[in-house]
């Protein structure tokens, strides 16, 4: 795939063959702190593409917007593209008229921290998107929860005890419980950010585990500090640096034959 | 070390002398709520029968009665402001929560912040102005909405500092999934604080049981019993407030009983509200 680094805004906006996402000149603003400058990039179907770069660089806000999260944030504005095949209003999802609601229906997320909804069952954390959107039938709600606590790696832990809160679980398995909540509502593209980096070693293999199965379903945008994880389960990777996209390819040779000589520095561990 | 140790010993029983004088002091600001309970149920406890619940009072001159009107009547009232006051207060928290430290939100912080610190004979004017005037009449509706009136601002700020408690991740899990922000406050945040806001509520229950001065011209009283929510109605404190002044023996001891009911109520509703805020929210 080739980097998309100084494409133009096209006059007639589509979304290529095989993209899953593409972003446009993306930039993204806390008051007038310019985080995020003129990203544009592609991400292929089925792609488990990683986000690297030292903390601070603007990954979070970067992926805050595909799923057009950052603009609750008090005083957070975006400007650019983002292109998601079927988002309509031709798949901008910028576009004026595009209602964000929808756009995050088709572009999940899983936090930083394990969030699951107090108060609510293992069974109701999961089925929550479902049913807020008016799936009411108990078959289809059964079926859809235990299918994604499955995909999720959380099932046989779980099973028996659908009806206990969401919170009594472990770290590692409430996060299995947010990751399974999220694909509940069958999304097209999964944004993950930093979601590991709260767990401990077993529970963070297992993510990794269900994140490369994950890919026969989903795009999976990860967004890590964790250059072993990245290695390990992402086949495409870009590196960030201050707001700005230094480069990205596939995963392998940004790890072992990066273009740009910050992107060696930060591989190799000289900053960051 | 002789000289220190002298020194040391003093600072010890200064240090002991003040805890014992704050200490006393500390037991004189409560006193007065332990001689008002001892002394309620010398006074109080012998009128407490059977037929206080059960029957309404008697004409002046005669013996027994009870104050079941005041009772169902102040149920009535409560009935009513929570029907009013706990939306009301519950939509002003939410709406605080959500609008956060916008110049709206500011302005409804402060507008609530005076509605707290309104004396409530004020209310009971203000209820009067707009209920019972139009209305022609004292009734049931207008004491429940001049406690309602009570109700709100403490509904309002509890529900507001118990949401404030929730984790703004949470709230954007909510919003990740696709769900409008209304959607994901009424049916994925607020159940998992239930448990605060009724407490928040209780606690508003409490305050409006002993509430006398708005009712004093809003719902009035009646002797009769229940006579349907347009028509005066009697409740526990103004009872207690006519009865105490008057000069009937039998009354002044309804009166003193009816104080002590009221009393281990309003105990017993912060004593839930205390259990349930133990348990966490
Ligand atoms: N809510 C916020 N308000 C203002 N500035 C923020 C906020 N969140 C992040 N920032 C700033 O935006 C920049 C990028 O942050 P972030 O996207 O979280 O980086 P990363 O995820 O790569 O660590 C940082 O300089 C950070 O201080
Ligand atoms: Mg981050």
């Amino acid at each position: 795939m080739e980097p998309t680094l100084e494409s133009p805004v096209s006059p007639k906006l589509s979304v290529s063959d095989g993209s899953a996402l593409e972003t446009k000149r993306l930039s993204a603003w806390f008051g007038d702190h310019h985080v995020v400058k003129d990203i544009s990039l592609v991400v292929q179907k089925n792609d488990v593409f990683s986000l690297i770069g030292p903390s601070g660089c603007g990954k979070s806000t970067f992926i805050r917007c595909l799923n057009r999260l950052h603009e609750e944030t008090d005083g957070a504005s975006v400007s650019g593209e983002v292109l998601i095949p079927g988002a309509g209003r031709r798949d901008n999802i910028y576009a004026s008229g595009v209602d964000p609601v929808s756009i995050r229906r088709r572009v999940g997320m899983v936090f930083q921290k394990p969030n699951p909804f107090p108060g609510l069952s293992i069974f109701d954390n999961v089925a929550a998107g479902l049913r807020l959107a008016g799936v009411m039938r108990r078959n289809i709600l059964d079926e859809v929860v235990e299918m994604s606590l499955i995909q999720a790696a959380l099932w046989t832990e779980v099973k028996d005890k659908l009806k206990k809160p969401g919170t009594s679980l472990s770290g590692g398995q409430q996060q299995r419980l947010c990751i399974a909540r999220a694909l509940a509502v069958k999304p097209q593209i999964l944004l993950m950010d930093e979601p590991t980096s709260a767990l401990d070693p077993i529970s963070t293999a297992r993510i990794e585990e269900l994140v490369m199965k994950l890919r026969n379903d989903v795009t999976v945008l990860i967004v890590t500090h964790n250059m072993q994880q990245a290695a390990r389960i992402s086949n495409q990777t870009a590196f960030f640096l201050m707001g700005e996209l230094v480069e990205v390819g596939p995963t392998k040779s940004i790890f072992t034959k990066p273009k740009d000589t910050r992107t060696e520095q930060y591989i190799t561990g000289r900053f960051g | 070390m002789i000289e220190l140790s002298i020194r040391d010993g003093r600072r010890k029983m200064v240090n002991y002398f003040s805890l014992a004088v704050l200490c006393a002091l500390a037991f004189a600001a409560i006193a007065p709520l332990f001689f008002i309970f001892a002394y309620l149920l010398l006074r109080g406890w012998g009128g407490l029968s059977w037929s206080f619940f059960t029957e309404i009072p008697r004409p002046v001159g005669e013996s027994g009665g009870g104050m079941a009107n005041a009772i169902t009547g102040s149920l009535v009232l409560m009935g009513l402001s929570s029907a009013l006051g706990v939306p009301l207060g519950l939509a002003c928290g939410m709406a605080l929560s959500e609008l956060k430290k916008t110049r709206t939100a500011k302005a409804l912080r402060i507008a609530i912040d005076l509605l707290t610190s309104v004396p409530s004979i004020v209310i009971g004017l203000f209820a009067y102005a707009l209920v019972v005037v139009p209305l022609k009449g004292y009734s049931a509706w207008a004491g429940g909405f001049a406690l309602a009136i009570v109700m709100v601002p403490i509904v309002a700020r509890s529900t507001e500092e118990i949401l404030k408690l929730v984790p703004s991740a949470v709230h954007e899990a909510g919003l990740a999934l696709g769900l409008p922000r209304w959607k994901v406050l009424m049916r994925l945040i607020l159940p998992g604080v239930r448990t605060g806001i009724t407490t928040g509520i209780l606690l508003a229950l409490a305050r409006v049981s002993g509430e006398t001065a708005p009712l004093l011209f809003t719902a009035f009283s009646n002797s009769f019993g229940f006579r349907g929510l347009s028509s005066p109605i009697a409740s526990m404190p103004v009872q207690i407030y006519t009865y105490a002044t008057s000069h009937d023996e039998t009354w002044r001891q309804l009166a003193w009983t009816g104080a002590l009911v009221l009393v281990f109520v309003v105990f017993l509703l912060n004593l839930v509200t205390r259990i349930l805020t133990r348990r966490k929210i």
